[in-house]
C-alpha cells in the first residue's frame, strides 16, 4: 500500500468527518481540492493576506452577513483559498450565486466558527489521523451494509469524487461503471477479493490525475470493504432455498428467451436480460456448460439435501460460478470473454479437479459441454454437458466427461438400459444363468467393439486370444450368437447394456 | 430650451426652483421629499420678492457674516406637517439674537433635497444674498459631517426652529454631541425643524466650505428635466459632475436588514442585488443605509460612500429613489466623486466606508 503521509487533506475528505460533515456546501466546485491550512478570519485585513489553499472560516466582523460574505468570497477568490467556511446567520442567497459565479467553494455551518476553525486546524495539521479517523467511520458504515449494492453505495459516497466499481471476472457488477473505465493519467486502485482462497471478484477505483495522492487512502477504504462484501455474497448464497427457486426460474426464463425468438431472429441475436446479472451470473460472451447429475439415473428431481451438498461443494471450489438445479441434475457454467480464442479448458480442468471428490463421494458425474456464444450458446452447452454427464455415468462416480470426445457415443445416453438389460433374462436365459456371465459379456462386448478382431479384443482386455476365442466359443453356446447380421445391432446393445449395469457392481 | 449654465455670480428665479429641487433630489437619491408645499410656495415667494442673489463666497467681504440654513429630520415628518414659512428665517433671527450679530447672507449647510431650497426661501425673506457654496456638497447623516467642521468651524451656537414656534439653541464644546442633543429636540418639535448653524464670516467659508454646489444643482437639475434618454442623460450628467457609470442591470433581490445595525447612524441597513447586463455580467450589491453607501462588484468594493452613488431608472430615464426599487427594475449604477475633501484622511475616517460598518479600504485609495 503506497501511503503518502504528507499528502494533504482534501475538501472531499474534510466534509466527511466532524465537524464539516454538519456543514452545507452551498457550493462545491471541486471536492479534491487540497487545504494546506485554515485561517480563522476575524477582519478582512486577515483575510487579504490569506495563504493559497487554505480554508478560510469567517468570524465576527467577517461574518456579519449582506456585503460582508460578498467582500469575503471575492478576497477569498483573490488569494486562491480553497474554501470559504461561513456561519448560517451571514448567509444569503445572493452570495450563493456569487460563490457560483467566483468558482469559490462555500460552505454553511450552524456551528460556532471558532471552535470549527480550531478542530479544522486540528485535521488539517495531521492529515493522517483526520484520514483515520474518516476510516473508522466509513467501517462503521461498511458494517451497516447487509448487501453488496450497499457495501458500493457506501464505498462511492464515501470515496466520491472517486468512483468505485466491483468487477468479476472484469464485468462491473455492481457499483459505477466509470470505476473500472481507465482514465488519462489517473490511477487504478484494485483489491481482489478472495472467497474459499480463490479470487472471486474485484473491487476497482479509478482516482483522478490531480488526486493520486489519495490512492493509499482510496485502498484502505476498498480493503475494509472487503469482509463486509463477503459477509453480503455468502448471505446470498446461503438462502438457498429461495436462491435456488429463483434461479432456477431464472434459467427456465433464460431458456424461454432462446426457444421463442427463435423463429424470428438469428438464435445468437437474443439479448441478455439485465437480471441476470444481479444473480451473479454472466452469460454475455462464450460459456461452457457443466452438467452435475447422481450416478444412478433417478426418476424427477434429485433431493434437496443432494442440492444443498452439491451447492456447498461447488461454492467451496468454485464460487464465482452459478449453480443451478434443473431436471435430474444441476447446471453450472464457465463465462469466457468473448474476445479471447482461448477456451480456457484448463480452467475447467482445474476447476474439475477440484470437484472430483466431492462428487465421487455423493456419487456424482459431470459432463462438460463446448463453449458457445450467448444465451443462446448456453443452453446448447448445457444440453452437451447433459449428454457427457449421461455417457459419464459409465466411468463411474466423480468420473468426467467432455462432450467434444463423446461424439455419436452420445446417442447412447439415452438408452434405457435398465430395461433393456431385463429383456436379457428372457430372450438369453442361458446366458444370464452361468455363473461367468460377466466375463462372457465383456468378452464379447468387446469382440463386437472391435469389429470381430479378436487379437485388439485381446489386447483391450489384457487376456489371451485363445482365451478370447474360448470365451467367445462359450457365449455362442449360450445364445450370444452374433454372427448373424440381424441379430448383431441388437446383441451388441444388448451386452452394451448389461455391461454399464453390472458396471457399478464391481469394485 | 437649451441649457443655460449659470456660473459664479447669478440669480436665482421662480423658475429656476424647480431645477434647483431636480438637482437637490440627484445629489440625495435616498428617499425623495414628496412635492411638498415649499417647492410651490418658494416659486411664490421668489415671484413675489424678486430674484436672490447668487454669490461666490470669495466674490463678497470677508468679513460678511454667513449662516448656514438646513432643514434637519426626516421627509415623510415635513409632508405630514408642512412648514409655516418663517421658521426659517425666525430661527436665523433667534441665532442673530444669541450671536448678537446680523447675518449678511446665508448657505445651505447641504445643497441636496429640500435642504437646497429652504436657504433660498430664507435668503429671499431675509432679503441677503445666498452663497454658492455648502457644507456637505451632497448630504451627509450628522450635522458635523462638514467640511466646515475640517476646517475647524464649530457647528454651534445653532438654533432650530420647529413649525410649533419653539426654538432650540445648542451651544457645545464638541461638535460630536451637537447632533445628539439635536435628535431629541427634533423629535419633540415633531420630526423636522429649521435649522441655522455654523455661524461664520465668508472669509472662513472661502477656506472651508465647498465652493459652487448650488449652481452646480441648478445646472444638474435643468439636464434632469431635459433629458429622458438615459444614455445622453448619463453622457452630460458625467460631463457636469464627473459621474460614470458601474454598470447597468436588473435588480435580481432585496435583502432588509442584511446587517446588524448600530445606533451612530439611523435607518436600517439593506442590500439590493442587480445583475448587470452586458459587460462582464457581474453581480452587483449596493450597500443601503440612508442612501447607497458601498456597490460591490462581484464582492470588490467599486465605490463606497463619500462617493455618491445613485440609480437611474433605464425606462423612464429619471433617477430612482431607494424606496421606490423593486426586484426586477432596470437600473443603471451610478457613482459620482464627492469633493476631494472627504478624501483625506480625516473626512474618511468621518464619512467613509468605514463610517458605514465596512471596514474595508476605500477604493479611491488603493
Amino acid at each position: 500500500m503506497s501511503k503518502q503521509p504528507l499528502a494533504p487533506l482534501d475538501l472531499a475528505e474534510l466534509l466527511r468527518v466532524e465537524p464539516l460533515s454538519r456543514a452545507s456546501a452551498v457550493h462545491l466546485p471541486d471536492p479534491a481540492r487540497h487545504v494546506h491550512e485554515v485561517v480563522l478570519a476575524e477582519t478582512f485585513d486577515r483575510l487579504h493576506h490569506a495563504a493559497p489553499h487554505s480554508l478560510v472560516v469567517l468570524h465576527h466582523e467577517a461574518a456579519t452577513g449582506g456585503w460582508a460574505l460578498a467582500a469575503a468570497l471575492h478576497a477569498g477568490w483573490e488569494r486562491n483559498v480553497s474554501a470559504i467556511v461561513v456561519p448560517r446567520p451571514a448567509m444569503s442567497s445572493s452570495s450563493a450565486v456569487l460563490a457560483e459565479r467566483l468558482g469559490i467553494a462555500l460552505l454553511v455551518i450552524e456551528d460556532e466558527p471558532v471552535d470549527v476553525a480550531l478542530t479544522l486546524a486540528g485535521q488539517v495539521s495531521a492529515p493522517q489521523a483526520a484520514r483515520a479517523l474518516r476510516v473508522a467511520l466509513c467501517a462503521e458504515r461498511l458494517a451497516e451494509q447487509s448487501s453488496i449494492r450497499g457495501v458500493l453505495g457506501v464505498l462511492n459516497s464515501e470515496l466520491a469524487p472517486v468512483p468505485v466499481a466491483l468487477t468479476v471476472g472484469g464485468t462491473v457488477t455492481a457499483g459505477r461503471a466509470a470505476g473500472a473505465a481507465e482514465k488519462p493519467g489517473g490511477t487504478t486502485v484494485c483489491v481482489e477479493i478472495n472467497a474459499a482462497g480463490r479470487p472471486w471478484a474485484e473491487l476497482v477505483a479509478a482516482v483522478p490525475a490531480k488526486n493520486t495522492a489519495a490512492a493509499g487512502h482510496v485502498e484502505s477504504v476498498l480493503r475494509l470493504a472487503r469482509l463486509p462484501l463477503l459477509a453480503a455474497w455468502a448471505q446470498t448464497r446461503v438462502h438457498s432455498s429461495a436462491q435456488a427457486a429463483r434461479e432456477q426460474a431464472a434459467f427456465g426464463l433464460l431458456r424461454r428467451l432462446v426457444a421463442e425468438p427463435a423463429a424470428a431472429a438469428e438464435p445468437a441475436d437474443v439479448e441478455v436480460p439485465p437480471w441476470t446479472g444481479e444473480l451473479g451470473w454472466r452469460v454475455e460472451g462464450r460459456n461452457r456448460a457443466v452438467w452435475i447429475s447422481p450416478l444412478t439415473a433417478t426418476d424427477g428431481a434429485p433431493a434437496e439435501e443432494l442440492t444443498q451438498l452439491v451447492r456447498a461443494a461447488w461454492q467451496r471450489h468454485r464460487p464465482d460460478w452459478p449453480l443451478v438445479a434443473d431436471s435430474d441434475g444441476w447446471i453450472s457454467w464457465q463465462n469466457l470473454p468473448d474476445s479471447t480464442e482461448n477456451n480456457d479448458e484448463a480452467g475447467m480442468r482445474r476447476a474439475l479437479g477440484a470437484v472430483t471428490h466431492a462428487a465421487e463421494s455423493h456419487a456424482l458425474v459431470l459432463g462438460v459441454g463446448d463453449a458457445h456464444r450467448g444465451v443462446p450458446g448456453l443452453m446448447r452447452s448445457v444440453t452437451e454437458a447433459r449428454l457427457a454427464a449421461h455417457v459419464a455415468r459409465d466411468g463411474g462416480p466423480g468420473s468426467v466427461q467432455w462432450f467434444d470426445q463423446v461424439g455419436a457415443r452420445a446417442a447412447l445416453a439415452w438408452l434405457p438400459r435398465g430395461q433393456i438389460a431385463e429383456v436379457a433374462d428372457l430372450c438369453l436365459a442361458g446366458l444370464m444363468a452361468a455363473r461367468d456371465r460377466e466375463a462372457l459379456v465383456d468378452t464379447v462386448l468387446a469382440v463386437l467393439d472391435c469389429g470381430g478382431s479378436l487379437s485388439q479384443a485381446s489386447a483391450r482386455l489384457g487376456v489371451h486370444r485363445n482365451t478370447v476365442l474360448s470365451r467367445v466359443a462359450r457365449a455362442k453356446e449360450l445364445g450370444l450368437v452374433f454372427d448373424d447380421p440381424a441379430r448383431r445391432l441388437a446383441l451388441h446393445v444388448l451386452c452394451y447394456s448389461l455391461a454399464s449395469v453390472w458396471l457399478p457392481g464391481r469394485s | 430650451m437649451t441649457t443655460r449654465y449659470i456660473g459664479a455670480a447669478t440669480t436665482i428665479r421662480a423658475d429656476d426652483v424647480p431645477a434647483l429641487y431636480e438637482g437637490g433630489k440627484f445629489y440625495s437619491p435616498a428617499v425623495a421629499p414628496e412635492r411638498t408645499t415649499l417647492l410651490s410656495w418658494t416659486e411664490s415667494l421668489l415671484e413675489r420678492n424678486g430674484p436672490v442673489t447668487l454669490v461666490r463666497p470669495d466674490a463678497v467681504a470677508p468679513e460678511t457674516r454667513c449662516v448656514a440654513i438646513c432643514v434637519i429630520g426626516s421627509g415623510a415628518a415635513l409632508a405630514d406637517l408642512p412648514p409655516s414659512g418663517d421658521e426659517f428665517a425666525l430661527a436665523v433671527r433667534e441665532l442673530e439674537r444669541l450671536t448678537r450679530h446680523r447675518f449678511d447672507a446665508v448657505y445651505p449647510l447641504a445643497a441636496a433635497t429640500v435642504s437646497g431650497i429652504a436657504p433660498l426661501a430664507a435668503a429671499s425673506q431675509l432679503d441677503v444674498p445666498l452663497i454658492d457654496a455648502d457644507g456637505m456638497g451632497r448630504t451627509f447623516a450628522l450635522i458635523h459631517h462638514t467640511a466646515m467642521h475640517l476646517g475647524g468651524l464649530s457647528p454651534t451656537p445653532l438654533v432650530i426652529r420647529g413649525v410649533t414656534g419653539e426654538n432650540v439653541a445648542i451651544t457645545v464644546p464638541g461638535p460630536a454631541r451637537a447632533d445628539t442633543l439635536l435628535r431629541s429636540n427634533v423629535d419633540v418639535l415633531g420630526g423636522w425643524a429649521a435649522l441655522a448653524a455654523y455661524p461664520t464670516t465668508a472669509g472662513d467659508l472661502r477656506r472651508a466650505a465647498l465652493t459652487g454646489t448650488v449652481s452646480r444643482l441648478i445646472n444638474v437639475g435643468r439636464l434632469l428635466l431635459e433629458s429622458s434618454d438615459p444614455d445622453v442623460l448619463v453622457a452630460r450628467l458625467a460631463a457636469v459632475t464627473g459621474c460614470r457609470r458601474i454598470g447597468r442591470g436588473r435588480i435580481v433581490e432585496l435583502e432588509h436588514l442584511s446587517r446588524p445595525t448600530d445606533f451612530t447612524i439611523p435607518t436600517h441597513p439593506s442590500s439590493v442585488v442587480i445583475d448587470e447586463i452586458g459587460g462582464q455580467g457581474r453581480q452587483l450589491r449596493l450597500e443601503l443605509r440612508s442612501e447607497v453607501v458601498a456597490v460591490f462588484a462581484d464582492g470588490a468594493l467599486a465605490a463606497a460612500a463619500p462617493d455618491l452613488i445613485c440609480l437611474v431608472d433605464v425606462l423612464h430615464g429619471e433617477v430612482s429613489t431607494l424606496d421606490s426599487l423593486e426586484p426586477g427594475d432596470l437600473v443603471d449604477v451610478l457613482v459620482m466623486p464627492a469633493d476631494a475633501v472627504w478624501y483625506s484622511a480625516e473626512g474618511l475616517a468621518m464619512v467613509g466606508p468605514a463610517s458605514h460598518g465596512i471596514p474595508l479600504e476605500h477604493p479611491r485609495h488603493r
